[in-house]
């Protein structure tokens, strides 16, 4: 992970701060549903909706908020967006866990419903309609800046810090680990798993809700479209960051440089205006490549 | 009733568990005493793991009583059993491999210190009792620091077994302590049960193993299952392996309280 990183500083070495600044600014969403989906995966499980409760979050906040003639028309505060917003997490993290908990069916059947359930229903009550028109008090979390840099490259940071340090130093991210290490070891000792998978999807939902609202801010409006890709973007970045798909291991410091890298190769593509079909085969590769080295370490070990 | 005067300190009485059709455990009953080691032998499947898993609270019996201390008691999951101070040591370890030696010896019973009013988990703490836990069971880690996975059997093993040693304050349930270890690291085991008798006056101990030898060496008292029925219990001084080898096999078929008077 190290070695990769270190690879892309080299290749982005002529980089001045500022665009370091805008590569963090641009890796913002990817790198939030990131967060989620390494809480999901480390407990041994898989959420696929989080793209989708991101989008739905951002096309209902809008739908609620905005001046638009396609919108609810209520036009309400934003803070009772956000509320709005966060109890969609909250629903569709329980809806997953509930599947996944009792009626044991495995979490990649789970969260491919409400993968195309979610966006769906989102579509469905706003009509589908490109609505734009936020108010100020929603665009400020977007347009606000720090000694010139925007407020959202700090958030990214504090949420990073934030929940490596919930992974790593507190019971609940403790019990994640042994969970995805192994689940009956996790029962012989008393721990609850059901409630602890209850927990790991609410917040997934919940963080995957909270970067479709800051996309909603930063578009200053939703499209039906909106954050097309993301999961598999969001995947892309925590596999380059070491989180293994079969549970137990991976840190969000792996995570950040994984996001980091995602975004440095669309910047460094976009400034050479090379062909976006470029793109997505160099992120293609980038999977095959990290998980090799991966890989390659556990077999000399 | 009593060995030597002891008190009772387990009593499972008439204990039955079915899966689907099949009879795990049919009226199993039998007394732990205070301070004696249990060995617990039977054939694969004659319900030894199952009887086990009651007692640690993984499964609840389809009928029957268990008494702990004189009090009955239902154990409807494995953190009830470590409450009353019932530790197992699984057969399959119960080990995450991808944690460290300390984090393994600390499941579920994570050590905090507050900060703001949070708790953190005290990983400086849990690491100096690991050191001093993996000392007392004499099995060497290289390093406490190191995840599982890259360890050998035996210190895997010593980590489950530090578990018991820690918090083995009643009851210590060994589910094949043996089974995956050399001759070295099996002497040392073994040792270890022996000074825990010793050591700790109020514990006791039921240990699963298919090495009669090893059961004759340190229990007191030996129990018989078979096709999950106790068909024997024997004071070890009053036995000898011919007999249990018959009972386990279904030579013979004695009255069952022989050695329980």
């Amino acid at each position: 992970m190290v070695l990769l990183f270190a690879f892309s500083v080299g290749i982005e070495g002529f980089f001045s701060i500022d665009n370091y600044i805008n590569i963090i600014y641009h890796s913002v969403f990817i790198g939030i549903l990131a967060i989620a989906e390494t809480y999901v995966l480390i407990s041994g499980n898989l959420d696929l909706s989080i793209e989708s409760v991101a989008a739905c979050s951002a096309i209902m906040s809008v739908w609620l908020c905005s001046t638009s003639q396609y919108a609810s028309g209520l036009l309400l505060q934003t803070w009772i967006g956000f509320l709005a917003i966060v109890a969609i997490g909250v629903s569709v993290g329980f809806f997953n866990a509930f599947f996944v908990v009792k009626l044991k069916i495995n979490a990649f059947l789970v969260t491919l419903s409400s993968y195309i359930f979610v966006r769906a229903i989102a579509i469905w009550i706003t009509g589908g309609y490109g609505m734009s028109g936020l108010p100020e008090s929603f665009r400020f979390i977007d347009k606000t800046k720090f000694l010139d840099i925007p407020l959202m490259v700090f958030l990214m940071f504090i949420l990073y810090i934030f929940f490596e340090f919930v992974l790593k130093r507190s019971r609940f991210g403790r019990h994640i680990y042994i969970l995805g290490g192994n689940e009956n070891a996790a029962r012989n000792f008393g721990i609850n798993t059901n409630k602890l998978l209850y927990k790991v999807f609410v917040l997934s939902g919940v963080v995957s809700a909270f970067a479709g609202w800051l996309m909603a801010a930063r578009a200053n409006g939703a499209v039906a479209s909106m954050g097309r890709n993301y999961l598999f973007e969001a995947l892309t970045a925590v596999v380059i960051g070491g989180v293994s798909l079969t549970g137990g291991e991976g840190s969000l410091i792996g995570v950040f440089a994984g996001a980091l890298i995602l975004s440095s190769i669309h910047s460094a593509l976009n400034i050479t205006a090379m062909s976006p079909f470029i793109t997505n085969a160099i992120q293609g590769f980038l999977i095959i490549i990290a998980v090799s080295l991966d890989s390659l370490k556990r077999m000399f070990k | 009733m009593s060995v030597d005067g002891k008190r009772i300190l387990l009593k499972v009485e008439k204990i039955s568990k079915y899966f689907g059709s099949v009879t795990a455990l049919q009226d199993v009953s039998f007394p732990v005493y205070e301070n004696e080691i249990v060995g617990l032998v039977g054939d694969n499947g004659a319900g030894k793991s199952t009887l086990i898993k009651i007692l640690s609270g993984n499964f609840l019996p389809d009928s029957g009583n268990i008494y702990f201390n004189g009090q009955s008691i239902k154990f409807n999951d494995p953190l009830d059993a470590r409450k009353v101070g019932i530790e197992t040591v699984y057969q399959d370890l119960s080990i995450c491999d991808n944690l460290d030696a300390s984090s393994n010896l600390f499941i579920g019973r994570e050590i905090y210190k507050k900060v703001f009013g949070l708790g953190v988990l005290n990983i400086a703490e849990m690491k100096k009792r690991t050191q001093k836990i993996l000392s007392d069971v004499g099995i060497k880690i290289p390093s406490v620091d190191e995840k599982v996975q890259y360890l050998s059997g035996g210190q895997r093993q010593a980590i489950s077994l530090g578990r018991f040693l820690a918090w083995g304050e009643k009851l210590i349930l060994l589910d094949e302590p043996t089974a995956a270890l050399g001759v070295r690291e099996t002497r040392k085991v073994l040792d270890l049960i022996k000074r825990t008798k010793e050591e700790r006056k109020e514990a006791s101990i039921i240990l699963i193993s298919h090495n009669l030898q090893q059961i004759f060496e340190i229990v007191d008292r030996i129990v018989v299952l078979r096709h999950g029925q106790v068909i024997g219990i024997r004071k070890k001084i009053e036995t000898n392996t011919d007999e249990i080898v018959s009972l386990i096999t279904g030579a013979i078929f004695v009255n069952q309280d022989k050695g329980n008077k």
